[in-house]
């Protein structure tokens, strides 16, 4: 049963009956929305359910509309938060990218900016890698991305998306060793991106990540996961307690190979790690439970086949 | 940018130049000082690295005076001030209370203020409540700094006389910056 990842918009009206019906299908609700009479949910299907779920959802004016990005969290690296970065610039791509059913988070450094002066530091290194994948989104010059670039990635090994002011090209022949997705002609700018071409810009950004992310995901399958993340989300949703008492909009964020558990790591990462999923197979058997560089939450890392020799 | 008598962007990338076009008119456009500036000239050369912004401003308007925004009358040692345009009230009212104390200052209600003044201090109408230059200059600067590409910590920046510069770089500045600023307002026309 191969999942596919898909957003369901409709009215609150019996919305339960479609959050039922994607549980009994065997799918899972990543997150759910209700604003005011209305509900967004952003779930992983089985393929061959879609026009069911579509079907029963269309007396309650629901939609299903694919979304690439669901289950998958996202770094927007903008070398400052400063008034020169934000708000456009960076708030615009990472609410954009979100719009496709990432989670995205935006990572401001601390010293990176200016061209000889930027820095890159170990928290907010290992931060980036924590996520499934980087948008760095540079200025409008070629020879300051070209100087500080190699800095702003140094350490850095998830997959990377580059973007700046210069076109494709300039920022494909100035990066060295190459990154694995460019989108140029957005650099720094000021106003907001309402205008048709600068759409068109935004769609662009989000087509490179989808593009760099099924490559991942083709990777991934090689050797797959001894767990599915969305699986491991509502083993533990069903059985942490605490969990439901987490006030984040999403309080266990699904990633392409793990999860990230908003609770604090010292009380709950034994509890994790003790969890049964199968016939005495627990969640410290088939992930790694591991401290996230991001406030105190944990981090779990998914075992591959070739590691566990178990696929559940 | 029609209302500038001039505006130049220069900079070896044709790319950056554009982009920095369209930054700079979004940035002063939303500070609403595009009706201030008659000439603006931004050089930035990222190799260097370095951002010189000159430019020459309209004529700006005057110092406000009570008389112009206020009606003054004058009774023995009682002087009735009422506001027309509550903008320069609260300037106003404390210029009057470091001159005449709180306890001569009475604001009988919103728009009207009762002094009671001594010998030879009922000369209110001219006294200068605000100066509109002060802080549209603060606010050119300010603007200019956003301008600016960001991590450039080391500026230098005047004004006065109708002109203004500012330079940043985020390495020392170099000694000749002077001859730099006097050849980019030549570029513009006006004498360094």
């Amino acid at each position: 049963m191969t999942h596919v990842p898909v957003t369901y918009k409709g009215g609150i009206y019996r919305h339960d009956e479609i959050i039922d019906l994607i549980e009994d299908l065997g799918g899972y609700i990543i997150q759910k929305h209700v604003i005011a009479q209305e509900i967004v949910l952003q779930a992983l299907v089985p393929r061959e359910d879609i026009e069911l779920i579509r079907r029963i959802g269309k007396p309650l004016t629901g939609e299903v509309t694919p979304s690439p990005l669901v289950g998958t969290e996202i770094a927007v690296v903008t070398p400052s938060l400063e008034i020169h970065h934000l708000p456009h610039a960076s708030c615009d791509v990472a609410e954009y990218i979100r719009r496709f059913g990432a989670k995205t988070n935006m990572v401001g450094l601390a010293r990176g900016f200016g061209k000889r002066i930027a820095q890159l530091n170990d928290e907010e290194r290992d931060v980036i890698n924590e996520h499934d994948l980087a948008v760095y989104l540079l200025g409008d010059f070629e020879t300051c991305i070209e100087r500080k670039f190699p800095v702003l990635r140094r350490g850095i090994d998830v997959p990377i998306v580059l973007c700046g002011g210069p076109s494709t090209e300039a920022l494909r022949r100035i990066i060295d060793p190459p990154v694995e997705g460019y989108v140029g002609g957005i650099g720094r700018f000021m106003h907001r991106t309402k205008e048709s071409e600068e759409i068109g810009k935004l769609e662009e950004v989000v087509g490179e990540i989808t593009r760099v992310l099924d490559q991942r995901r083709e990777d991934l399958a090689r050797d797959p996961l001894s767990i599915s993340p969305a699986r491991l989300m509502d083993i533990i949703a069903e059985n942490v307690e605490e969990i439901h008492e987490v006030l984040s909009p999403t309080p266990i964020t699904v990633q392409m190979q793990g999860l990230r558990v908003k609770l604090p790591y010292d009380t709950f990462a034994p509890v994790i790690r003790k969890l049964v999923i199968d016939e005495g197979t627990t969640i410290g058997d088939l992930a790694t439970v591991s401290p996230s560089r991001m406030r105190d939450y944990i981090l779990l890392r998914i075992k591959p086949f070739s590691e566990t020799n178990i696929v559940l | 940018m029609e209302a500038v008598e001039y505006f130049e962007v220069e900079c070896p990338e044709a790319a950056g130049r554009e982009y920095y076009r369209k930054i700079a008119d979004v940035v002063l456009l939303d500070h609403n000082l595009l009706r201030v500036i008659r000439k603006l000239h931004i050089f930035i050369d990222p190799k260097v690295p370095i951002f010189v912004a000159t430019g020459v401003t309209r004529k700006l308007p005057g110092i406000v005076r009570v008389r112009d925004f206020a009606d003054v009358n004058v009774k023995d040692t009682n002087v009735t001030i009422s506001i027309g345009d509550e903008a320069y009230l609260a300037p106003l009212l404390r210029i009057l209370w470091d001159k005449f104390g709180k306890e001569r200052v009475n604001q009988p209600d919103r728009f009207t203020i009762v002094l009671s003044v001594g010998e030879g201090e009922g000369d209110i109408a001219d006294l200068p409540v605000y100066d509109p230059s002060e802080s549209i200059y603060k606010d050119l600067i300010y603007v200019l700094q956003v301008i600016q590409p960001e991590g450039f910590k080391v500026r230098r920046q005047y004004y006065g006389g109708n002109r203004f510069y500012l330079v940043a770089s985020e390495d020392t500045l170099p000694d000749d910056i002077e001859d730099l600023v006097r050849q980019k307002f030549a570029l513009m026309g006006v004498e360094g």
